[in-house]
């Protein structure tokens, strides 16, 4: 299992310095002052990240253990959870999704949905009103709320 | 417990901190026009921005203060995908353009949008090209610069803070045009803003900086630098009085690079011609041409449909002189 | 010749302008604590607010330079709590830093990173006092062809850090230029690896790279800190609060050094508080660590870096107020913060407004003791912050972290992209890369590259023009000897000593 894990990064990054290598050489350059060019470096790096990747290959390093079925899980929870409060961050505005991130994160790190939920409310409130008000930031307050306000 | 003392203490220095602010600061968050500024806080697009925020709010004629926002990403490209997909009514919103703009819609680097996409809504202030060289360099005046030009290209290197097809770019390249020189044969050294630009040239790195005039006061004062050319129509003012354009010593080369702003292709034509009024009365008020003239801008009074025709000509401008120079096919 | 500032003291030390120091140092702490928002943003923030207080001249700058030099002592606080940078010039503070903080020795650290930043940033006030005209004279003859020297020698001082695992720390140094080679070439104007897509034209913004890197990818790993069985939930032991004066004076010719190479890299226009740090980390390294510690909690190899990017934000004064040119992001805003006051800083204004000047430079010196005095007592409150339990920790930096990236993009594909950069660091993490090659190498190698691509546009392809002058020839000889000495000295060490 950790023998593969190098092996495998090994051959993801001789596939990503192939895609390097290729996205260089078809860079439409009109032209160029200096006799390098936008090529020549994406290129030098990614023969160097071709060279150094298959001694990984060869002789592959150690890893950390790498997380089982249940944290997996919650890793992917966690990003969902990131994702979420990506994508309703504008819409919903800063209150309302920092409230529902931030309870879920509390939740998704081992505490009481009751401690989760206060942790979430003051948090969300509390930083609002930190940084709109005092630091003076533009945040956004969500299209629903704006005939509210 | 523990843990509340340590909170607690934090949050007591960020409400601290909060409150002493809060009182400068307090009516700074409502629903009230905004600027976006297509760039990352600190550089010209900020001052425009800025400009038009102070201005109007100095001479009272919002009562709101103007919100300043900060939109980087692709050279102002992000900030016109923006302004056409996301907010293209909102007739509170304002964002800053300028000649580099104009240069990039020509090159087609905002994608797929043109420079017809929005409404243009004018200019309250404009910088000059200048063609700069060392105190020590042996030019005295264009044609001398321009002579050895001609004669040996490769001994004379240009410098300036952008990339080939960047407004800053288009000066050196207009220049060279101006020595029968094709642009592509010059010898051009890019670097990241004016600053670094001007560092090289005061150390001798390269010999000609096409910059801005206002960026050079400080040099002119302390003599360490020659302006040969203002690229300006006539010339200006102030320290800059015996700057002879380029025009006037026989090239016509002039590179005007004003400050103005954009709207929304989908604001109604009233709320268009209500900041149009407003931005014509604040170009003529007194505290504003003080305003203007602090942040090293020359006047330049542009509105309405006058600078919407002027903009999609300098466009079309820029646009040929690419094609000429195998830019863009 | 040191009228103006006698008369700076004189400005600086009026009660209004106190205040004002004494704001921008607790308010700069604040910014530079908060990831993301660190000194640049701060002061955009806050120069409106400077100029519609209607403030004079040297006021605003007083108040702005402590924000300022407040947010070089804040930017380390996460550093060291959180193995998550506060700005740019704290990412070598993590090295060292965090580990320090896991073994209980949060308290110390902080307290002996308050120290070495004031004795860097004090090293280079005076050097901005005494040399600052002629210092500027130095700074010009950094040509490109002298950048690609420095950054070739910072690559090669770069090579300590291999440590165990050469070939990873390779890769991640390459990983990091190649994320650095995104967005429009600065040179020729060609979009390179944007997929079309605006927001990448500009290039992976520094704030979105170390956030991702560092705290969204430090969220995941808390996550399985929080999950372990054997009841060791991650969170270190608070441990001892007061750094000893025995620690802080076994770091004196650290912080002396560091300061030093601190100083003189923040003078060079281009080149800030990160290049500063690595420099100074990677050379203490060489030169003062002996059983191999560095990177498990030393405490040399925290004054270094902490030392270096205080001394470099002072050192970018120096082209600021004498050539008016900004030698970092945070001076070119403050240059515009001059530009608003109709002031042109330049070699004249040393004579023409001697109250700016000097009180701008008096300012520096009482604010870094008032940072002082304000952070040693505090250190050990500021370390309670490891004893908040994760689930308050983790979702305050996910908001951080969101508020960061936000207010500086107001969009959300910069979002997108630091949760991306962040799954990419936590398997990186995994893999048993180390994170800092990875940032370095994004902050170098694009400075490598444009350097080297000027030096030779400007000798029209001659290769010559790259070890012409004094100075880039000192830089090659230097980065031959770094890279040389640790394979000769082991054998002449074997030479004079058996056992080795």
């Amino acid at each position: 299992m950790k023998l593969a894990a190098d092996r495998l990064l090994g051959i993801v990054l001789i596939g990503l310095a192939a895609f390097v290598a290729v996205q260089a050489i078809n860079l439409e350059v009109p032209f160029s002052y200096d006799p390098v060019g936008p090529k020549a470096f994406p290129l030098g790096l990614a023969i160097l990240l071709a060279a150094l990747a298959s001694v990984l290959v060869v002789k592959p390093g150690t890893n950390e253990a790498w997380p089982g079925r249940q944290l997996g899980m919650k890793l992917l929870l966690v990003l969902a959870t990131l994702l979420v409060y990506a994508l309703l961050f504008t819409k919903l505005g800063f209150i309302i999704t920092s409230l529902l991130a931030v309870t879920s994160l509390a939740r998704i790190f081992g505490t009481s949905w009751g401690k989760a939920l206060l942790t979430g409310v003051l948090m969300a409130v509390v930083s609002y009103f930190l940084f709109a008000h005092a630091l003076g930031i533009s945040l956004p307050s969500g299209y629903w709320l704006e005939p509210l306000l | 417990m523990k843990i509340n003392k340590g909170l607690s203490t934090y949050a007591g220095m960020l409400a601290l901190a909060g409150g002493l602010l809060a009182a400068g600061n307090a009516q700074a968050q409502s629903e009230a026009t905004e600027c976006i500024a297509p760039a990352k806080p600190g550089g010209g697009y900020d001052l425009t921005c800025r400009l038009a925020a102070n201005g109007l709010e100095k001479t009272s004629m919002i009562d709101k203060p103007m919100a300043v926002s900060y939109m980087p990403g692709g050279i102002g490209a992000v900030a016109y995908n923006h302004v056409n997909g996301v907010r293209d009514d909102d007739p509170n919103l304002i964002v800053a353009a300028s000649t580099g703009a104009a240069v990039n819609l020509a090159l087609g680097k905002f994608g797929q949008y043109d420079a017809d996409d929005v409404r243009w809504l004018g200019a309250l202030g404009a910088d000059y090209g200048a063609i700069v060289v060392n105190a020590d360099a042996p030019w005295q005046s264009l044609d001398e610069l321009m002579e050895d030009l001609k004669a040996n290209p490769g001994d004379v290197a240009f410098g300036a803070g952008g990339t080939v097809g960047s407004q800053d770019w288009m000066k050196a390249a207009l220049t060279a045009k101006a020595a029968d020189l094709s642009p592509r044969n010059l010898k051009y050294v890019s670097f990241e803003g004016g600053g670094e630009a001007l560092a090289a040239l005061l150390g001798d790195h390269i010999q000609v900086f096409t910059g801005d005039l206002s960026e050079l006061k400080s040099q002119l004062e302390s003599g360490k630098i020659r302006v040969l050319a203002s690229l300006s129509e006539e010339r200006m003012d102030g320290p800059y009085a015996d700057i002879p354009t380029a025009k006037e010593q026989g090239y016509d080369v002039q590179w005007p690079i004003w400050r103005g702003y954009y709207m929304g292709p989908n604001v109604s034509d009233e709320a268009y011609q209500k900041w149009v009024e407003r931005m014509k009365e604040l170009s003529e008020s007194q505290k504003f041409a003080k305003l203007r003239e602090e942040r090293g801008l020359f006047p330049m009074s542009r509105f309405g449909y006058d600078f919407n025709d002027y903009v999609l000509e300098q466009v079309d401008q820029f646009e040929s002189l690419a094609k000429e120079v195998g830019l863009k096919q | 010749m040191f009228d103006f500032l006698i008369h700076g003291f004189d400005v600086a030390l009026s009660p209004l302008n106190l205040g004002l120091a004494l704001l921008g140092a607790l308010l700069g702490t604040l910014f530079g604590a908060l990831p993301g928002i660190g000194p640049i943003n701060g002061i955009a923030i806050l120069m409106p607010l400077a100029y519609t207080l209607g403030l004079p001249a040297e006021s605003a700058l007083i108040l702005l330079a402590a924000i300022y030099t407040g947010a070089e002592y804040g930017g380390r606080m996460s550093s060291i709590l959180l193995n998550v940078p506060g700005d740019a010039g704290a990412v070598m503070t993590t090295l060292d830093g965090h580990p320090l903080a896991k073994k209980g020795l949060a308290g110390p650290a902080l307290g002996l990173s308050a120290v070495s930043s004031f004795v860097g940033a004090t090293i280079a006030i005076i050097g901005l006092t005494l040399f600052a005209p002629l210092l500027a004279e130095v700074a010009v003859m950094f040509g490109p062809a002298e950048f690609f020297a420095l950054m070739v020698f910072a690559f090669a001082s770069m090579a300590v850090m291999m440590g165990k695992d050469p070939i990873k720390t390779a890769i991640g140094a390459v990983l990091g230029i190649l994320i650095g080679t995104v967005g429009v070439d600065s040179s020729t104007g060609v979009l390179r690896y944007t997929f079309d897509l605006p927001e990448l034209y500009d290039g992976i913004d520094f704030v979105v790279m170390i956030i991702g890197l560092f705290a969204i990818s430090e969220i995941l790993l808390m996550l399985e800190n929080a999950n372990r069985k054997d009841g060791n939930d991650g969170l270190p032991p608070l441990g001892r609060v007061f750094v000893s004066l025995k620690e802080v004076m076994a770091c004196k010719w650290t912080m002396g050094r560091s300061g030093l190479i601190g100083f003189i890299i923040g003078i060079l226009p281009g080149t800030g508080a990160s290049v500063a740090g690595a420099v100074a980390y990677t050379t203490e390294k060489r030169l003062s660590d002996k059983d191999n510690s560095f990177g498990t909690g030393n405490m040399r190899g925290l004054a270094a870096p902490e030392a270096a990017n205080n001394a470099s934000a002072a050192g970018s004064f120096v082209p600021m107020l004498t050539l008016g040119i900004p030698g970092s992001g945070t001076t070119a805003v403050l240059l515009g913060a001059l530009m608003l006051y109709n002031i042109t800083p330049g070699p004249m204004m040393f004579s023409e407004r001697p109250e700016v000047a000097g009180g701008l430079i008096a300012s520096l010196y009482i604010g870094n003791i008032v940072l002082l005095a304000l952070n040693l007592p505090l250190a050990g409150v500021f370390a309670r912050v490891l004893t908040i339990p994760r689930w308050v920790l983790v979702p305050g930096i996910a908001i951080l972290a969101f508020v960061g990236v936000f207010q500086l993009h107001s969009n959300l594909a910069a979002i997108y992209l630091m949760l991306i950069i962040g799954v990419f660091g936590y398997l990186l993490r995994k893999l048993g890369f180390s994170l800092a090659p990875v940032i370095l190498g994004y902050v170098l190698g694009g400075l490598m590259e444009q350097n080297l691509r000027r030096a030779l546009s400007i000798s029209g392809g001659d290769l010559g023009i790259l070890w012409q002058s004094g100075i880039s020839l000192g830089l090659w000889i230097a980065a031959l000897a770094l890279l040389l000495l640790p394979w000769l000295l082991p054998k002449l060490w074997q030479a004079k000593t058996s056992k080795a």
